[in-house]
């Protein structure tokens, strides 16, 4: 019986390891099928298939379509590493897109996800992490992981994986963070964070900051981060990445909203510091440096000290940016306030 | 194969006729050798062919040889294996003939020298039959020569034609669709794939600023928050503070007011206290008080006595008088007399003026005694008063009593 192989030697430019791709509308359904079969190779080759598909977009709204994200899901807790490693892959290649992104959520692929927390290959891991961190900027995305619980796990593990999938993990967090604080804080977050602030990583400073920065938008976790976190924040700010200064003024921002947290900062001696941030180009740090002023000048002492700078914040008046030009009239309109 | 010497015939009448080989049909020769695969021979169920049709058997008569017809020239390949085997013994041959040093002159030009076997022409004629072992040797097999290439035979008019350049086709025209949509694919394949990169990229820093410009507005609206709720808590407490003292103030004032009329009620009351005891008698001069608490009922007490004293006197007086006037009214009721009733009346009368009268009547004798004792004038009068009735001497000693009281 004639095969359809003509010539022992195949085309240059195929790739052995990869299923052959059916034309046109045809290629996601015979995948569709194929990754179902029995056999393991035919998988392997269907997925490593998919996963150059799914980088165009009309692919993803596509398999959203046909229900691929069943299979997908069936997959990821299958026996062999390859075929995990190549199904996380996909999943973090579709979460990339919108379309991807709302059919993950619809077809509820973040609580399976969470077996693959402790998958004993690296990979698969990292790809896991990248679908959280992808997912949690999506806010229903963020309030699923919330729902599936996942808060806990994350916090634990940023003790023990290792620093890529730890960027990922502060990622993640941050975005959830942002819904709600309750879970973090019950699981002791800020002690760990804490020591993330003092990692020799600048990355990880920077989105350990982060983190604080979100906590402490919620009144439970003002509290928490007033009481241990703000010297090591103040210290922060004379960091040498812009970023980790930008982010670190961003958490004392919302620290120092409390009075406890404002005398806290002022006995750190976080004016001096600040005053240099308002300076750099980095636009971030300067808007909430500028913030942070102005909840310091609520306090009397603040206020003293400020009124002697305020040339400062007369030249942030002409910034390019238009919130710093806004936050810099309300600093000075604090700073020159007087009881009576 | 030689055959073996043929067995003595003496054995032949106790054994059977044996053949050398014992006579068997043939089978049918395949026409072509067994493929070069296969690994033995293949065991085809044995075709007996017609030994008639069979190609290995010489038909005819044997006597004469028949002419196989050769053709020098386009020899075929059963001829070549022919020629071959001839060729060799001839070479053998023709060096057994060299060693003998035999040579036959060379050929003429244009022809050449045959080896001529006449032993296919020559016949013994004997009574001998020849015999002749011949050994069949099928031929080696040949390998199936290939499909001869079928070309139909040719149908319809030859006509030729011949296309001049730039009259098909204007290639660079037409490769430009192409080429422009090979180029594209690719582009458009390079571009996806730096696309989602820069769009990610773009993604994420848009979404830091934005998270930038919200961070901040949440921080201004929980500054904002804080604040308000300090002014909140500030201004509750004032008007409580406020409250407290308008609280105050209404009590200082009522405290005042009472104090004012508390104290205006009770200005007088230190006078009207003192007065009352004053008046209540607690504040006394001590010796007024001596002398109201102890002097005067002394006085009094010997006042009365006095008293007493001269209305005992009086009384005994009055006895005495009326003692008299009963008796002289016994005796005068014998001779009523007009002066005795106004003896008696003036005798009552001067027993009620009593210590009057005997003050007026003894004033002359007790004038000299009575100045000498001028603080007890009182019972002096009721000394005298007792004087009056009784004797003289009693009078006398009253008065030396008195003197001496």
């Amino acid at each position: 019986m004639a095969s359809t192989l003509i010539s022992a030697k195949l085309p240059p430019d195929v790739d052995p390891t990869k299923a052959p791709i059916a034309f046109g509308r045809r290629a996601l359904p015979k995948l569709s099928r194929e990754i179902q079969s029995p056999e393991l190779l035919t998988q392997q080759r269907a997925l490593m298939a998919l996963c150059d598909l799914v980088h165009d977009p009309e692919n993803v709204y596509q398999a959203v379509q046909i229900g691929f994200l069943e299979n997908l899901k069936t997959l990821l807790l299958h026996h062999d590493s390859t075929v995990r490693q190549k199904t996380t892959e996909i999943l973090y290649i579709m979460a990339m897109h919108n379309v991807g992104r709302q059919g993950l959520i619809q077809n509820a692929v973040i609580p399976v996800l969470t077996e693959l927390l402790d998958d004993p290959e690296d990979i698969c891991r990292k790809n896991t992490h990248q679908v959280l961190d992808m997912m949690a900027k999506l806010p229903e995305g963020a309030v699923d992981i919330l729902h599936a619980g996942l808060i806990p796990l994350l916090v634990v593990r940023l003790k023990t994986e290792s620093d890529e999938i730890q960027e990922l993990i502060l990622g993640t967090l941050s975005n959830c963070l942002r819904m709600e604080a309750s879970e973090a804080l019950a699981t002791d977050a800020i002690t760990i964070l804490k020591e993330k602030l003092t990692h020799p990583s600048a990355t990880i400073r920077n989105k350990a900051a982060q983190v604080i920065l979100e906590i402490g938008t919620h009144p439970e976790g003002k509290s928490t981060v007033c009481e241990e976190v703000i010297p090591l924040l103040v210290s922060l700010l004379e960091d040498t990445d812009p970023e980790v200064q930008a982010s670190a003024a961003g958490a004392l921002m919302f620290a120092t909203i409390k009075p406890k947290g404002r005398c806290l900062a002022l006995r750190a001696e976080a004016i001096p510091r600040l005053l240099k941030l308002v300076a750099v180009e980095n636009s971030k740090a300067r808007l909430s440096a500028i913030k942070t002023l102005t909840m310091l000048a609520e306090v009397a002492e603040g206020r003293r000290k400020l009124l002697e700078r305020t040339d400062i914040f007369q030249q942030c008046l002409r910034d390019p940016s238009e919130a710093v030009k806004r936050a810099a009239e309300i600093a000075i309109r604090v700073i020159r306030w007087k009881p009576f | 194969m030689l055959p073996a010497l043929r067995p003595p015939p003496s054995a032949a009448s106790a054994v059977p006729y044996t053949y050398c080989s014992p006579p068997r049909a043939v089978p049918a020769r395949p026409k072509y050798r067994a493929p070069l695969e296969a690994d033995e021979p293949q065991k085809e169920p044995a075709r007996w062919a017609n030994l008639m049709y069979d190609r290995r058997v010489v038909r005819g008569n044997t006597y004469a040889r028949q002419a196989v017809p050769t053709c020098i020239h386009h020899p075929n390949a059963f001829e070549i294996q022919r020629r071959r085997e001839a060729r060799r013994k001839a070479l053998a041959r023709k060096r057994a003939e060299e060693q003998i040093q035999l040579r036959t002159p060379e050929p003429v030009e244009g022809r050449e020298h045959v080896h001529v076997q006449t032993e296919l022409y020559l016949e013994e004629i004997s009574d001998r039959i020849i015999e002749v072992d011949v050994e069949c040797q099928t031929d080696a097999f040949l390998d199936r020569p290939p499909t001869p290439f079928f070309v139909p035979a040719k149908t319809g008019r030859d006509v030729a034609t011949q296309i001049e350049e730039g009259e098909l086709f204007d290639f660079d025209i037409e490769v430009k669709p192409i080429l422009e949509v090979l180029v594209g694919k690719t582009i458009e394949q390079a571009l996806l794939e730096v696309m989602e990169e820069e769009e990610l990229a773009k993604l994420l820093a848009h979404q830091r600023a934005y998270a930038e410009l919200r961070n901040a507005e949440l921080a201004e609206v929980q500054r904002l928050e804080e604040q308000d709720r300090r002014y909140r808590e500030e201004k509750e407490r004032c008007k409580q503070q406020q409250m407290e003292m308008l609280q105050k103030e209404k009590e200082t004032m009522e405290k005042i007011a009472a104090q004012a009329f508390a104290k205006r009620y009770l200005t007088d009351l230190i006078p009207s206290v003192f007065n009352n005891l004053h008046e209540s008698g607690f504040f006394y001069d001590p010796i007024e008080r001596d002398i109201e608490t102890e002097f005067l009922p002394w006085l009094m007490t010997e006042v009365e006595e006095t008293l007493e004293k001269k209305t005992l006197g009086r009384v005994m007086l009055d006895s005495l008088i009326r003692t008299v006037t009963e008796k002289r009214l016994d005796v005068f009721s014998q001779k009523p007399l007009p002066d005795q009733v106004e003896a008696p009346a003036e005798e009552h009368r001067p027993t009620d003026n009593a210590p009057q009268v005997a003050a007026e009547t003894e004033a002359a004798d007790q004038a000299v005694t009575a100045d000498e004792e001028t603080d007890q004038p009182a019972a002096e009068d009721q000394a005298s008063h007792h004087i009056t009735f009784q004797s003289e001497e009693a009078n006398q000693e009253a008065m030396e009593d008195s003197e001496t009281d």
